[in-house]
C-alpha cells in the first residue's frame, strides 16, 4: 500500500541568523492508510509545525510533503485551498466552528465550498451528525454547545468531506476526561469503521493509549516511531 | 455562484449582529449620512426654487421685453411704442399667463429731508396684481387705482429714510422726452414691505400718469410677462423675439444672473457637502471594518484552512458590508423621507428671510421628495462605501491560517 502522506527531508526554521528557531529537522515520515497516529512530544517539539505542513497551511523551508501522492510544492494559494478543502479534515483545540452557524450549517459549510447540493448536504450532514453521536443537536449554534460536543461537530465535519487524511491538533486539551475519552472513543471507532485516517498531535496520555502508532517528536525531529496493537 | 450567495448571504447577516455596537455604529455613520445628504439636497432645491419664485414674482417675471440698447443704457431715449399686432399674438400665446407694459425710468425722489435715487414705475395697477407680488405687499394706505392714478408707491425702508410717511407729499424728478428735468409733486397714497434693495429702490405711479409726467405719448420702457410653465420657456423666448426682431427680448435667465447662476451654485454645494460626509463616512466604515476583521482574524484564519479561497473570503466579506452599509442606507432614507414628510407643511422662514433682506427668499419653505435624489445619491453612498470596505475585506482575505490558529495559544 501507499503511505497517503509522505515527508520526505523536511525542515522548518521561523526566523533568521540568531533568533532562528529550527522548529523541524530533516523529519521523514509516511502515514499508511487507516492509521491512527499520535504526535507526542514536548512543549515546542514540533507537533503543531509538521501538521501545519501536511496540511498545507504552511510551507516547508526545505524538504518535501506529498498528500494522497501529490506533492504539495509547487501549488498555488488558490490550489492549495482546493487541495484542502478535498484532501483532509481538521480538528483544532479550540476555535474550530463559525460562531454565526448551526452545527449543521458548520458541517454543511464545507460541502457547500466543494459544491455539494443542497439536499445532498443536509443529507450528509445529519449523517455525520448522528455519527458523532450529537443527534438532536444538528440546530445549536457553538456557544450553546459544551467543549465536548463542539469537537464533535469539528471531527463531523472533518469526516463529511471524506478526506484522505485527518488532522488533529491538540483535540482533547480543553475538554474534561470524560468528553477526552469519548471524542478519543469516537476517533476510534470512525478509524475502524470507515478506516479513516487519523494523525494527532497531543500530550494526552489517553489519546496515545487509543491509537496504534506513536510517534515522539523531541526538538525538531522525530524521535520515535512505534507500531502498537490498541 | 448563485448557491454561494445563497449561503453567503443568510451567514453575512448573521455575522452582521455579532458585533451590535459594531454594527449599530457603522449603521448610524450612514444613516445620518443618507439623511443629511438627502435633507440638504432637498433643503437647497427647495430654498433656490422659492428664491427664485420669490424673485420672479416681485418684478422680474419669466421675462421681459425692452428696446434695443435699454438694458444698458436705461434712459428715457430708449424706450419702445405699446406691442403691435404681431408681438400681442405672441405675448398672448396660451404659454403666456399674463402681461403687462412698465414705464420704468431712473430719477431722484426727493422729500423735506433728503433727496434720493430711485427708479420709477409707472405701472397699470390691474394686470400689475396678476404679474406682481408688490401690490399684494401693502403694508399702508393702499395700492394705485388705475393706470391714470397720480399717486405714488413707496417703499418702507425709503419712506424711513425721506421720514416722510402716508398722506405727505414726495417729488419726483426725472428727464423728460425734451431732454430737461420734469419735476412733479405726488401724494404718498402706500407703503410696500418687500425686501430692503427693492424698498430702496423702486417707486410706483400710474403708467398713463407716469408718461404724461415725462411727456411721453404712449411709450413705454418695458413689457413683462409671466409664463404658465417654465418649461416653455425658450421656445416662447423664441416666438416672441420673431414676433419683436427690433427689440431685445430676455429670459430672466439673462435679466437676472445671480438667480440663473445659483442652480450651479446649488449643486456644486451640494456635491461638495457629499464629498465631505461621504469622507467622514469613509473613515468611519474603514475603522469599523478593520476592527471587525481584526476580532475575526481566527475565524478567516479558519475558513481559510478549510479551504475557502481568498476570493471567497473577500466575496463574503463585501457581501457582509453590503448589506450592513445597504441597511444603513435604506434607515437613512428612511429617516429623510420622515423628516421631509414632517415639515411638509413648510418651514417658516420668515425670521430669515428677513434676516437675509439682501436674498430674496420665500418667507416659507416647502420641501418637496426628489426621486432621483432619493436613488442617486444612496446608491452612489451605497457603492463607493463598498468600495471603500474592499481595502478591510481584503486584509480579511489575505488572513494566513497558521497565523490565525497561532493567535488562540
Ligand atoms: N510562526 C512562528 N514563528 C516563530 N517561531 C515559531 C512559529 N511557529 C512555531 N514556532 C516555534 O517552533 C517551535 C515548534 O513549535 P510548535 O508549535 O510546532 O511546537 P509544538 O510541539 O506544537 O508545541 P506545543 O506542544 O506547545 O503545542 C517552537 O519553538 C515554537 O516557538
Ligand atoms: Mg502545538
Amino acid at each position: 500500500m501507499d503511505p497517503i502522506v509522505t515527508c520526505r527531508g523536511l525542515s522548518k526554521t521561523f526566523g533568521k541568523g540568531e533568533l532562528a528557531v529550527h522548529a523541524l529537522r530533516d523529519v521523514d515520515l509516511d502515514i499508511m492508510p487507516g492509521d491512527i497516529a499520535t504526535l507526542a512530544g514536548p512543549s515546542g517539539s514540533g507537533k503543531t509545525t509538521l501538521l501545519n505542513m501536511i496540511g498545507a497551511l504552511d510551507e516547508p523551508t526545505s524538504g518535501e510533503v506529498s498528500v494522497g501522492g501529490q506533492p504539495l510544492s509547487g501549488i498555488s494559494r488558490s490550489g492549495l485551498s482546493d487541495l484542502r478543502l478535498s484532501k483532509i479534515g481538521f480538528v483544532f483545540q479550540s476555535y474550530n466552528l463559525i460562531p454565526v452557524l448551526s452545527a449543521r450549517e458548520n458541517i454543511e459549510f464545507v460541502l457547500q465550498l466543494q459544491g455539494v447540493s443542497g439536499s445532498e448536504r443536509h443529507d450528509r450532514a445529519m449523517e455525520a451528525i448522528k455519527e458523532v453521536g450529537l443527534a438532536g443537536m444538528e440546530d445549536r449554534r457553538p456557544g450553546k454547545m459544551s467543549g465536548g460536543q463542539q469537537q464533535r461537530v469539528a471531527v463531523a465535519r472533518a469526516l463529511v468531506s471524506r478526506p484522505t487524511i485527518v488532522l488533529a491538533d491538540e483535540p482533547t486539551a480543553n475538554l474534561d476526561s470524560k468528553n477526552a475519552l469519548e471524542l478519543v472513543d469516537l476517533m476510534r471507532n470512525l478509524n475502524r469503521e470507515h478506516g479513516t485516517t487519523f494523525l494527532i498531535g497531543t500530550h494526552d496520555v489517553r489519546v496515545m493509549e487509543h491509537s496504534m502508532r506513536h510517534i515522539e517528536m523531541v526538538d525538531g525531529r522525530i524521535d520515535n516511531d512505534a507500531r502498537s496493537s490498541a | 455562484m448563485i448557491d454561494g450567495l445563497n449561503t453567503m448571504l443568510p451567514l453575512a447577516w448573521r455575522n452582521l449582529w455579532r458585533n451590535p455596537r459594531r454594527t449599530g455604529i457603522t449603521l448610524i455613520v450612514v444613516a445620518i449620512g443618507v439623511w443629511s445628504i438627502l435633507f440638504f439636497n432637498a433643503f437647497m432645491i427647495a430654498w433656490a426654487k422659492s428664491s427664485k419664485e420669490t424673485t420672479l414674482q416681485l418684478l422680474l417675471g419669466s421675462g421681459q421685453i425692452h428696446a434695443e440698447g435699454y438694458m444698458d443704457d436705461p434712459s428715457i431715449e430708449k424706450l419702445m411704442d405699446p406691442p403691435d399686432l404681431d408681438l400681442t399674438s405672441a405675448l398672448d400665446l396660451p404659454a403666456v399667463a399674463d402681461w403687462t407694459t412698465r414705464v420704468v425710468v431712473p430719477g431722484v425722489v426727493q422729500s423735506e429731508y433728503k433727496t434720493l435715487p430711485a427708479t420709477i414705475v409707472g405701472v397699470d395697477p390691474t394686470a400689475e396684481a396678476r404679474i406682481s407680488s408688490i401690490p399684494g405687499k401693502i403694508a399702508e394706505g393702499r395700492y394705485l387705482n388705475s393706470s391714470d392714478d397720480d399717486s405714488a408707491v413707496l417703499g418702507l425702508h425709503m419712506v424711513e429714510r425721506l421720514k416722510t410717511g402716508l398722506g405727505r407729499r414726495v417729488i419726483l424728478m426725472s428727464q423728460n422726452t425734451a431732454g430737461a428735468m420734469s419735476e412733479q409733486s405726488f401724494d404718498v397714497v402706500g407703503i410696500y414691505d418687500a425686501d430692503k434693495a427693492t424698498e430702496d429702490l423702486y417707486v410706483f405711479t400710474g403708467r398713463a400718469a407716469s408718461q404724461a409726467f415725462l411727456g411721453l405719448e404712449g411709450e413705454i420702457a418695458q413689457i413683462v410677462f409671466v409664463l404658465q410653465e417654465e418649461m416653455a420657456l425658450e421656445d416662447t423666448i423664441a416666438a416672441m423675439a420673431d414676433a419683436a426682431p427690433d427689440l431685445d427680448v430676455r429670459s430672466w435667465r439673462d435679466l437676472n444672473l445671480f438667480l440663473a447662476s445659483m442652480d450651479s451654485y446649488m449643486r456644486v454645494f451640494i456635491h461638495v457637502w457629499l464629498g465631505i460626509v461621504f469622507a467622514l463616512m469613509a473613515i468611519g466604515i474603514i475603522n469599523t471594518q478593520l476592527m471587525a476583521v481584526f476580532e475575526r482574524t481566527q475565524e478567516f484564519g479558519l475558513l481559510r484552512a478549510l479551504g475557502m479561497k481568498p476570493r471567497r473570503v473577500l466575496l463574503m466579506v463585501t457581501i457582509e458590508n453590503a448589506l450592513l452599509i445597504g441597511v444603513g442606507v435604506l434607515l437613512g432614507m428612511a429617516m429623510a423621507a420622515v423628516t421631509i414628510w414632517s415639515v411638509s407643511d413648510g418651514i417658516d422662514f420668515s425670521a430669515f428671510a428677513r434676516a437675509m433682506e439682501m436674498v430674496q427668499t420665500g418667507e416659507i419653505i416647502y420641501l418637496d421628495y426628489e426621486p432621483d435624489a432619493f436613488i442617486l445619491f444612496p446608491g452612489l453612498i451605497w457603492l463607493l462605501g463598498i468600495l471603500v470596505a474592499l481595502w478591510p475585506a481584503r486584509r480579511a482575505s489575505n488572513c494566513r491560517p497558521v497565523d490565525a490558529m497561532r493567535r488562540e495559544t
